[in-house]
């Protein structure tokens, strides 16, 4: 309830400027209706405008371990082990935010001061020398996590606890912890619902703040938290179905409790294999989940990601791997960078952006947009003729209707006049 | 263009031969304390210094002051600041109360920051809220709980005397861990990748009984009357940890039924040896103390010796490396003798090693080996401060500090105690910050001496109190008592009530009961310090002058832990089901009782019964009707609705345009 209460005044201080956001969106967004309804370039939808023209900037991990108290050492060890993973995949410590609900690692119950292990073997210590949590302890809240998605942090709050995702990131999304049908318990008192993020998402999504995201749960009944989702460019793993358990992988009798938990120990066990230059996709990451040995059906969510699935890498998400731009002669200076860029970024008909851009460069620059404003004002004419068009042949099709209309028309005239007489 | 970089090369000359001229420079010193103690664990100490001069002189881009403690500095114009992650508690009765190194790195549990800036009063607290913030991202804590209003305080003379524009605020519950410690290791020069650093093996650390990393601040950037001889900033990190080493020795044992104190080595006790210096240090030293009770011991155990007729060897003379008591494994390059020591006879020995000359292929493992069992306590500050909680019951209940006078005090006093016309006075200073949900009640102040009441005005000499606010401000208590110095024990009590927190307040883990920062405790009258007789060598080190400085002994007490009562958080669920259910119930059945009518419904029911059996074969016609034609079947319906609608709509504009045409006619 608490949390719910937040959430509220959260969303109430910005609907205003969300709103004012929308209204342009709109305004963008009927500009682009009729720039691709006239069939000049290639016809895209008006939701995937900003994912697939900008271009893949920068990677971003938040991994969230939602429990505290001893006996959850497992969703610690957990995140860990993904922090470790994201790591090792090149992306850098101040694109993670990591949040970890308490401290195992120099608990007094930890056999092992300063390790966190996630295999009873103990090889590896995922506590290493160089961890950087962000958000500890008490810190770890549905409101604070909400506003690490969204940014909406007080002025005072560090950059090291920042999203600063812009719209070409590709943002991995992790959460583990105690959860249940739509929701996810944070610190065992209060709860994130899937509208919550969902909300979150989409506020994102608004924001420009990512291109691409990944959401990966495991708790119980994970599947579920992705229902109220609608932001396109995202994707979704849970750990389980609506009704089924997730379970824990093995008990480490030193440590005293459960170390990892199934569906995280495949996950290592996939990426324990890959390096930063493998190719492994998406598709094959889903289907190395085997039901059996999960205990739960692994549940994917693909049908908001406008990329197919086996076409992806998985280092787009779990990696930090840069598309390279190649140019054909070295950097020349600060205006010829800019018109290559623009000419790379965005075919010239879609945005005004690009127009407002092009036209404080250089003058054959403006040269090109101004025949463009032209072209794109012939097309806003041929659009209106051609509508005009398709209306007329509608109507000539019941073009009885208007012929039984003016014969019906005559009695009713007569009709009244007769009454006015 | 070659002219014009050749005149910036010679500018920069000249700029690099006045720096140099001016013989200020930055300095980083590294050095590492070892010290056996009373209970067969092993003190170590770390000390690394960095300095840098003015930024008026010298500018504002430094080869080996770190980046961003300079710009915390200069943007919240901190004159002095101390940051301190600690874990465990020093035990003041084994482990020293009375020396520089307890009194200045004995630290309470959690995170403890305090801070001094140099900007006018009313800046001063936004100025300490975002400097939390800052360094909780720094150094991946939750300082920023200090924040709210309700963490800190403004003590006015109790804790230092800054008054105005000192913040104090401590989080006894705050973890630390290796995400603390590997940030304040960045801080140095060679990180821990070189130099004394690289020996900090984090599991070993962790595994230690008390471990405390201690980030100090001194800088007069923003001071008017800034000396000549004051350097610009000063950053001081250190890390203090106790470490139990392990004896693999059998025959510990000995006859007597004393045990032999572990030998213990460098790589023993942190995993690794010393793999050189780092080469930006000035200074890279390591020492081995031996406190005056040790030497004394040795002492007596020499006389011992030539008493018993052993045939005393010349090693056995007072500091030496190797004796009949213990040996160290490498000779020492200087032995540092305290001098003029303020208690009793015996002196205490540093033997000081440079690590310069070591490297990777020889790295430096020093190892301490204890020959004869050997038992000697550690100097006692003069009074031993405990604190605890007394009551029962989740209302209200009382604190309480005591005071124990430690028994070899008497000489102590005559040295440290303050006389009033005849009668010996000890002055006791207490500092302490309760949150606003124990609601002190200051009037209930009692002092005890020896176990009676004593009236208030006898002992209280001075009294500062903030009363706490709810959900505004804590509770600042700050007192200057004087007991007289025959006082065996003494205890100061104050009554509470405990407060109401809203259910949003509580944290997740409410049952486990709330924390009451430490107290301070300090001794003033009492000012320990260490006299070295190689005055030019020691000046040189930070450590040793540290060691050197006058200080008042200081204790923290326990952390208290107070429960208070829980709400039963599931119960707006429970009353929100409970009343739902009671609602439905009672409208359901009013409704029944007066809306329904039974023998309506039934024949309601029967013709229903009767007309589902009509409807079924009509309704298959109707959808076979469908199947055979349903496109057309829409189609012209929606035809036919269209058609009427068009009609209407001429008739109508038909209607209209005659009337109109009429009244203009007419």
């Amino acid at each position: 309830m608490a949390s719910n209460k937040a959430n509220l005044e959260l969303w109430q201080s910005e609907f205003i400027c969300l709103f004012g956001r929308k209204m342009s969106l709109l305004i963008l967004l009927v500009a682009l209706v009729v720039a691709a309804t006239t069939g000049k370039s290639n016809a895209i939808s008006s939701a995937s405008f900003s994912s697939s023209s900008t271009m893949h900037t920068n990677n971003w991990a938040v991994l969230v371990c939602t429990s505290r108290f001893w006996f959850n050492y497992r969703h610690m060890a957990n995140t860990l082990s993904l922090y470790r993973t994201v790591k090792r995949l090149g992306i850098p410590d101040e694109r993670i935010i990591l949040m970890l609900a308490d401290d195992m690692a120099c608990n007094t119950r930890n056999n092992y001061p300063a390790q966190v292990f996630n295999n009873e073997n103990h090889r590896l210590n995922l506590y290493g020398d160089n961890v950087e949590v962000d958000y500890r302890g008490y810190e770890v809240t549905v409101e604070n996590f909400l506003r690490v998605l969204t940014g909406r942090h007080e002025t005072a709050v560090p950059r090291s606890k920042r999203l600063l995702s812009d719209e070409g990131s590709h943002i991995l999304l992790y959460m583990t912890g105690h959860g249940g049908d739509e929701f996810l318990k944070f610190q065992d008192s209060e709860e994130l619902q899937s509208h919550d993020l969902a909300d979150a998402v989409k506020q994102m999504k608004e924001k420009l703040r990512f291109k691409e995201l990944l959401i990966m749960v495991d708790t119980c009944q994970a599947a579920t938290l992705f229902n109220q989702l609608h932001s396109p460019g995202v994707l979704a793993i849970g750990s389980s179905m609506k009704g089924e358990n997730s379970y824990s992988h093995h008990l480490d009798s030193d440590i005293g409790v459960s170390v990892v938990d199934r569906f995280t120990y495949y996950t290592l066990a996939f990426f324990e294999r890959l390096n930063t230059y493998s190719n492994a996709s998406m598709s094959s990451f889903f289907n190395s989940f085997v039901p059996s040995l999960l205990l739960s059906t692994a549940y994917y969510r693909t049908d908001l990601y406008q990329r197919p699935p086996d076409e992806v890498p998985v280092t787009n998400f779990f990696g930090s791997v840069m598309e390279t731009i190649h140019t054909d002669s070295s950097y020349k200076g600060f205006s010829s960078k800019r018109t290559s860029s623009a000419k790379i970024e965005m075919p010239l008909d879609q945005a005004d952006e690009t127009e407002r851009r092009t036209l404080t460069s250089t003058t054959a620059e403006t040269h090109r947009t101004e025949t463009n404003v032209e072209a794109e004002e012939n097309h806003i004419f041929h659009f209106i003729s051609s509508i005009w068009n398709n209306k007329v042949e509608r109507i000539e099709k019941i073009d009885a209707v208007v012929n039984y209309g003016l014969v019906a028309m005559l009695p009713l005239a007569a009709l009244s006049t007769w009454i006015l007489c | 263009m070659t002219f014009l970089r050749s005149i910036l090369f010679f500018i920069l000359l000249i700029q690099l031969f006045f720096v140099k001229s001016n013989g200020i420079d930055e300095e980083f010193t590294e050095e590492l304390l070892l010290k056996p103690l009373p209970d067969r664990k092993v003190l170590a100490h770390f000390h690394f210094d960095t300095k840098t001069p003015p930024t008026k002189t010298y500018g504002h881009h430094h080869r080996l002051f770190p980046k961003a403690i300079y710009q915390l500095v200069q943007k919240f114009r901190i004159r002095e600041m101390e940051l301190s992650f600690t874990q465990g508690r020093w035990n003041y009765e084994r482990w020293g109360a009375f020396d520089s190194m307890s009194s200045s790195n004995a630290k309470p549990p959690g995170v403890e920051l305090w801070a001094v800036f140099d900007v006018p009063p009313h800046q001063v607290d936004a100025n300490w809220k975002n400097l939390t913030q800052t360094l909780s991202g720094l150094f991946c804590a939750s300082i920023n709980f200090l924040e709210s209003s309700t963490a800190y305080s403004a003590p006015a003379w109790g804790f230092r005397t800054f008054s105005g524009k000192l913040r104090y605020g401590a989080l006894p519950r705050e973890a630390v861990c290796t995400e603390n410690l590997t940030p304040w290791l960045k801080l140095l020069p060679c990180r821990d990748k070189a130099g004394l650093a690289s020996i900090l093996d984090r599991p070993s650390i962790y595994k230690g009984f008390y471990h405390s990393q201690r980030l100090r601040l001194l800088s007069n950037e923003f001071s008017l009357d800034a000396s000549a001889e004051a350097p610009g900033i000063v950053l001081e990190q250190t890390l203090t940890v106790v470490l139990q080493p392990h004896s693999h020795d059998t025959r510990s044992i000995y006859s007597d039924g004393r045990l032999l104190h572990p030998s213990w080595s460098i790589s023993s006790i942190f995993g690794r040896a010393v793999a050189g210096k780092c080469v930006l240090a000035n200074l890279s030293t390591i020492y081995v103390e031996l406190e005056s009770g040790v030497v004394s011991a040795l002492n007596n155990l020499n006389v011992d010796l030539e008493t018993g007729g052993h045939g005393a060897d010349d090693m056995g003379s007072e500091g030496s490396w190797s004796n009949p008591g213990f040996e160290l494994s490498v000779k020492p390059e200087r032995v540092i003798k305290e001098v003029n020591s303020s208690h009793g006879k015996s002196f205490s020995i540093l033997y000081e090693y440079s690590v310069d000359k070591y490297g990777d292929n020889e790295p430096f493992d020093l190892g301490f080996i204890w020959k004869l069992p050997m038992a000697w306590s550690c100097l006692h500050s003069p009074f031993h401060a405990s604190r605890f909680l007394m009551g029962s019951g989740n209302q209200r209940g009382s604190i309480a500090i005591s005071l124990r006078s430690t028994g070899s005090s008497s000489e102590g006093f005559i040295g440290g105690g303050d006389f009033f016309g005849d009668v010996c006075k000890v002055r006791v200073d207490i500092f302490q910050v309760v949150p606003w949900y124990v609601k002190v009640y200051f009037h209930t102040l009692q002092v005890y001496v020896d176990g009676k009441p004593e009236l208030l005005k006898d002992i209280l000499e001075k009294m500062h109190v903030s009363p706490s606010e709810d959900k505004v401000s804590p509770g600042v208590m700050e007192m200057v008592l004087r007991f007289p110095c025959s006082v065996k024990s003494a205890a100061v009590v104050i009554d509470f009530d405990k407060g109401f927190l809203h259910i949003d307040e509580y944290p997740p883990d409410a049952n486990q009961g709330f924390d009451i920062p430490s107290a301070v405790i300090s001794f003033p009258d009492f000012e320990p310090r260490m006299h070295f007789l190689d005055e030019n060598s020691s000046s040189k080190s930070p450590m040793l002058l540290k060691l050197q400085e006058k200080n008042p002994v200081i204790s923290y007490t326990e952390v208290l832990l107070v429960p208070l009562a829980t709400p039963d958080f599931s119960m707006p669920y429970n009353v929100i089901t409970i009343t739902c259910t009671v609602f439905a119930l009672y409208f359901g059945s009013l409704l029944n009782a007066l809306r329904r009518r039974v023998g309506e419904e039934e024949r309601f029911f029967k013709s229903k019964a009767a007309n589902q059996t009509r409807l079924l074969p009509r309704l298959l016609a109707k959808l076979r009707g469908k199947q055979q034609e349903p496109t057309q079947s829409t189609s012209s319906s929606s035809l036919g609705r269209k058609l009427t609608l068009k009609i209407v709509l001429v008739a109508g504009v038909a209607i209209g345009w005659h009337y109109y045409t009429d009244y203009q006619s007419s």
